[in-house]
């Protein structure tokens, strides 16, 4: 089997892109809904991840 | 005072009516969807824990045995242990084809490990999905 290496950002996109597919085909009833929230829950994930980053860079400073 | 009305859920099939969805939407990532005809979600689904899990395996993450000793390790282990086993026949095969990688230190190990328990988490909403589907309290 192939090896992969992925760095943190990339990885945690990866979850956070699956994460939001699955939350969103299982919670909600229709597809309007579905593609709202996933879209919804991909982009505060992201949002997140990005703000954690930053926090996190400018306190290593 | 206000009192908060609940409609209760309705009554529970019989048996042979849902189990034959949730056993195969655990066994095959997906599978109670298809079964259900629910064709596009089963392949959501399907897909997102297959890739994980495959993802996860190329990451070389650990498959958890399970361990008891302290309450933490207890949790970690055995929760490990039986969020693996969700995924179903991702884990029947990776053990009988000998996937067998070490519980190292590492970050990449570390996500690849993340990545097959998510993997049986996914698949277990998917159960019970499939569960709610069949039993007639979701559409």
């Amino acid at each position: 089997m192939p090896r992969m290496n992925l760095s943190h950002f990339e990885v945690t996109l990866i979850l956070a892109l699956f994460s939001s597919a699955v939350l969103a085909v299982v919670t909600k009833k229709t597809d309007k809904e579905r593609l709202h929230y996933g879209l919804t829950s991909f982009g505060w994930f992201a949002l997140t991840v990005f703000g954690l980053g930053w926090l996190m860079y400018l306190g290593h400073r | 005072m206000s009192e908060k009305l609940v409609s209760p859920l309705p009554e529970l099939p019989p048996v042979s009516k849902w189990l034959p969805a949730v056993a195969l939407a655990w066994l095959v990532p997906g599978g109670g969807h298809f079964l259900l005809k629910r064709h596009y979600r089963g392949a959501i689904l399907c897909g997102c824990t297959v890739i994980l899990f495959l993802m996860g395996m190329m990451m070389r993450g650990y498959l958890f045995q399970p361990m008891t000793g302290d309450l933490l390790t207890t949790i970690i282990y055995v929760g490990g242990y039986i969020a693996d086993m969700a995924t179903g026949i991702l884990y029947i095969l990776a053990r009988m084809f000998g996937y067998d990688a070490p519980d190292v230190a590492g970050h990449t190990v570390d996500y690849g490990t993340k990545f097959i328990v998510i993997a049986g988490l996914f698949n277990i909403l998917a159960v019970v999905d499939a569960f709610e589907i069949a039993t007639g309290r979701k559409d």
